[in-house]
């Protein structure tokens, strides 16, 4: 009797023990995944606001160290990313940024967008070659890329080139898609040229 | 109570009614746990607006940015920088030594106060040792500190809201200064003032000022950061507001890697504009005054020169040198500058050893040529580089040994082993040269040990020739610099090391301490017209015989830097620095070596004379003797010194001489609170201007995972542990009533 209860005693301890962890763990992965879910939301509103100012900068919220600065859309799957400024982690967390060491969005040269493989940019796993990618800058113009090239690179051993000249885009997200390392050195890579100057009249999206 | 209990109950019953306290934590707390927090991120992020600032034309998205580094300019991809800096430096140079103040100036074109962080080269020899902050009319003298103890101050002083200056050494050549309390609007000056010497060799004396950085290579793996850990909120790469993620190699490697503009610099509207003025006094007549690649006014009063730039100014993207010669027959061959400073005299020793023809021709020699075709040598320097190779591969000789090893991420030899220099072969070199294309990484170490590594014995060419010279073609672009010295040392056996320094802004440091380390002599190459007389005069060295068994006798005892005496190549002045004690010297210095087989000597009087050049008495010689000094104490760290021991050498003398150094910073904190308290002060980096000519910088990919799948994943795997030891439980329970009836 004694031995067993005890021993029942132990078990629904474990358990617990077990459960608690396995709540911790999942609520800080239910954690990223709500920031990098909620984020556009308030992301979307300082946009549209942002926009209606002539493209001043504004805080998606009062603390934010980061705020939009363009709209990537790929008309081909119906799918719209608010782009940040900055591509350090704390940008990231709540939407693709675009890294302050390239080229301006939108101007001649490099411009480098990187996103989080498991969130925001988990759809570049199935964009192909010759996909449109469009993207509307502060001033509300639109400008329209397409896919040229994909490849994977290594960052440990590579690194980007800047270019002040021919305007390229590019979307950087960690790979392999679904690895469970977060500091692994690949990076999925996808090259895109403008398909042409012209601006489209800014609509509603 | 009651109340409590009830809930109590209301919680068991519910907990029964699920069968389990597991399982109603999973189906009832949890879900209840996640509803609440989701709800409570909606409800906290309130969405805001930046506060919006009166317009002016040049203002977008930026200027109110925290962290932010760059205004978009009213072109697309022009910048202007929320901080500018300008510098002026003065230079006095009198006889071998100059006495160089420069002044940063930092001015904040941003609306809210800022911390401006600024990576800036001197000579890799100045000996800092003074600093002081200049706000409006108030100067404020910057102390000398121990590091850390300097950076304290700093970082108290910033966080009371005052303007404070932090000066630190990151390497002998790359220095930052951070600069807090920078108001709107406002101007806050940073003046250092350092001691160097004239560089004197070929009968030229020439004076180099690097004016910006190429951007370093680090190698190594990147450390591995806790992605726990959110890098604090600044918008550059990092919070030393460096562009490199540090590295096994390099761990230092974010204060060594400012950012630079995206943009070319621009000699009419400089990005960093820099003003120059010279105030030369030799003391006797000068055939030229010459300033490579920049345009000087030269101004002449008497014997003293006054040199500006034509322009006024000029953009900071190349280094800034200055030459002059005495008309033939002035030339020093022999001179003693002393100083007296709290009551010990200090002296610094010049003496050319003539120039003797050998006897016959020169022995047959193995030449191994090294040329770096890394990312940082596109555009310019790779042009120069070849250019560099294939002048000198017309100098080789028939009877003389080749090989050569280009290296970027990976090495590549032209031949497997060094091959006679016939015709056929520098044909075949050339060809090779010709193709060579700057392009990837600066692994530098590899490249060193093949080209020092002596040849395998019984590698049928067996035959050793009596001198094995190793001629590294670089810029010098690399973080790992000591690691690449250490391995000179303890590699270079019999052969000789020469470098030689390519491009617009090379790493001079590199250069000087790689030849010292591998026993030879540097060169630099800034333009390509100079490749064929800088190439000649190297080969000049090559050829000729050097002066050897090198000794001074002091007539009083002395401590001399350096203690061993290198030998010298063909042009090549010695240099000693001494420290004499309490008792003004007096006596005659005796110098003796061996060139060309024969002996030579040559006395020098301690005593006072009227030519500035060998004057005796010198401001600055005490600084450039602790300099010297804590050189060769740092060099212990090369040569395998434990770094605790040769910290605490160093430290008392940098602190006593008040000079920059690994160990020590200077620190100037007004005493004023400037900023309104609570107010928050963004970090800004202030560019670099790309070094003239070369091609783009580059940057890391950014990190672009989070770890949210794997904490998903653990957490689900503990679910099922949880899930299993309840489910081995259950038959259990089932049994217990079974066996009590």
């Amino acid at each position: 009797m004694f031995p067993r209860a005890r021993n029942e005693h132990w078990r629904s301890w474990l358990g617990s023990l077990l459960l608690l962890a396995a709540c911790q763990q999942l609520a800080a992965a239910g954690l990223i995944k709500a920031k990098a879910w909620l984020a556009p939301v308030l992301i979307e509103q300082a946009w549209t606001e942002s926009l209606e100012r002539g493209g001043l900068p504004v805080k998606p919220w009062p603390w934010a160290d980061t705020w939009p600065v363009a709209r990537l859309r790929v008309p081909g799957r119906k799918l719209e990313r608010l782009v940040l400024a900055g591509d350090s982690g704390n940008a990231l967390a709540f939407g693709p940024g675009h890294a302050l060491a390239s080229s301006a969005l939108g101007g001649a040269g490099l411009a480098v967008i990187g996103g989080h493989r498991d969130t925001h940019f988990a759809f570049l796993q199935h964009l192909l070659p010759g996909e449109q990618i469009q993207l509307q800058l502060p001033d509300r113009s639109w400008r329209e890329y397409r896919v040229e090239t994909i490849e994977v690179v290594d960052s440990s051993r590579q690194s980007l080139a800047r270019d002040t000249e021919v305007e390229r885009l590019l979307l950087v997200t960690c790979y392999p898609f679904d690895a469970l390392r977060a500091n692994g050195p690949l990076r999925y890579v996808i090259a895109a040229r403008p398909e042409s100057a012209f601006q489209m009249l800014s609509r509603r999206m | 109570m009651k109340q409590y209990d009830r809930v109590y109950y209301h919680l068991m019953r519910d907990a029964g009614r699920l069968g389990g306290l597991p399982l109603w934590l999973v189906f009832r707390a949890l879900p209840a746990l996640l509803g609440t927090a989701l709800v409570l991120l909606v409800l906290s992020a309130v969405p805001a607006r930046a506060m919006a600032q009166e317009g002016g034309g040049d203002l977008t998205l930026a200027s109110l940015a925290s962290g932010q580094m760059l205004l978009q300019g009213d072109r697309p991809g022009h910048y202007v920088p929320a901080l500018l800096q300008s510098s002026k430096a003065r230079f006095a140079i009198s006889g071998m030594i100059a006495t160089v103040v420069v002044e940063q100036s930092f001015r904040n074109d941003s609306s809210s106060a800022v911390e401006g962080v600024y990576a800036f080269p001197l000579p890799d020899d100045a000996a800092v040792r003074s600093m002081e902050m200049v706000i409006g009319e108030r100067r404020i003298i910057g102390q000398i500190r121990e590091k850390s103890q300097a950076l304290k101050i700093y970082d108290a002083a910033k966080a009371a809201g005052k303007k404070a200056s932090l000066v630190e050494q990151q390497r002998p050549n790359l220095f930052t200064n951070r600069v807090a309390g920078i108001g709107a609007g406002e101007r806050i000056i940073v003046r250092l003032e350092y001691v160097q010497r004239v560089t004197f060799a070929n009968g030229v004396f020439s004076l180099r000022f690097p004016t910006t950085i190429t951007p370093r290579y680090m190698p190594g793996r990147p450390l591995e950061q806790n992605p726990e850990q959110e890098p604090p909120p600044a918008l550059a790469v990092n919070p030393r507001l460096g562009w490199a993620v540090a590295t096994d190699q390099v761990p230092d490697a974010a204060s060594v890697s400012p950012l630079q503009f995206p943009q070319e610099g621009d000699e009419r509207a400089p990005l960093n504009p820099l003003e120059i003025s010279v105030r030369l006094d030799m003391g006797m007549p000068l055939a030229r005054v010459e300033a490579p690649y920049h345009d000087i006014a030269l101004a002449r009063r008497a014997s003293v020169y006054h040199i500006q730039l034509a322009d006024g100014v000029t953009e900071m993207d190349r280094d800034f040198v200055l030459t002059w010669q005495p008309v033939s027959g002035a030339s020093p061959t022999a001179a003693l500058f002393t100083e007296q400073v709290a009551g010990e005299y200090y002296g610094l020793l010049m003496v050319l050893p003539p120039a003797r023809e050998r006897a016959g021709p020169a022995p047959p020699r193995e030449i191994i040529f090294v040329v770096d075709t890394s990312g940082s040598m596109g555009g310019v320097a790779i042009a120069q580089a070849r250019d560099s190779l294939s002048r000198a591969l017309l100098e080789l000789r028939p009877e003389d040994r080749f090989n050569i090893i280009e290296f970027n991420s990976s090495h590549r030899a032209l031949y497997r082993r060094p091959m006679p220099a016939s015709r056929h072969h520098v044909q075949q070199a050339r060809e090779f040269v010709r193709l060579l294309r700057a392009d990837g990484g600066t692994e530098m170490l590899p490249a060193l040990r093949a080209a020092l590594d002596p040849p395998r014995e019984g590698d049928g060419m067996a035959e050793q020739l009596p001198l094995r010279q190793v001629i590294f073609i670089t810029d010098g672009a690399v973080g790992n610099e000591v690691a690449l010295f250490e391995e000179i040392s303890a590699r270079l056996g019999e052969s000789r090391l020469f470098t030689v320094g390519i491009g617009s802004a090379p790493n001079s440091w590199f250069m000087r301490e790689a030849a010292r380390f591998g026993r030879g002599s540097h060169t630099h190459i800034g333009a390509l017209e100079e490749v064929g007389a800088k190439m000649a005069a190297l080969f000049a060295q090559l050829s000729e015989s050097s002066a050897v068994n090198l000794n001074v006798n002091w007539p009083v005892p002395v401590e001399a830097c350096p203690e061993r005496l290198p030998d010298l190549y063909l042009g090549q002045p010695l240099l000693v620095a001494v420290r004499f004690g309490t008792e003004a010297p007096a006596g005659e210095v005796v110098v003796s070596a061996d060139i060309a087989g024969q002996p030579w000597r040559q006395q020098i009087q301690l005593s006072d004379g009227a030519d500035p050049v060998t004057a005796a008495r010198h401001d600055g010689v005490a600084s450039l003797w602790a300099q010297q000094k804590i050189t060769s104490l740092l060099d212990g760290l090369v040569l395998g010194r434990d770094g605790d021991a040769v910290r605490a050498q160093v430290l008392p003398l940098a602190l006593r001489h008040r000079l920059l150094s690994p160990y020590t910073s200077f620190v100037a904190v007004e005493e004023v609170v400037s900023l309104p308290e609570g107010a928050r002060a963004d970090t800004v980096p202030v560019l670099n201007t790309r070094p003239r000519g070369q091609a783009p910088q580059t940057f890391a990919y950014p990190r672009t995972a989070t770890t949210g799948p794997a904490k998903a994943w653990f957490g689900m795997l503990l679910l099922f542990a949880a899930t299993l030891v309840r489910v081995l439980r259950q038959p259990e329970v089932d049994h217990v009533p079974a066996s009590e009836e």
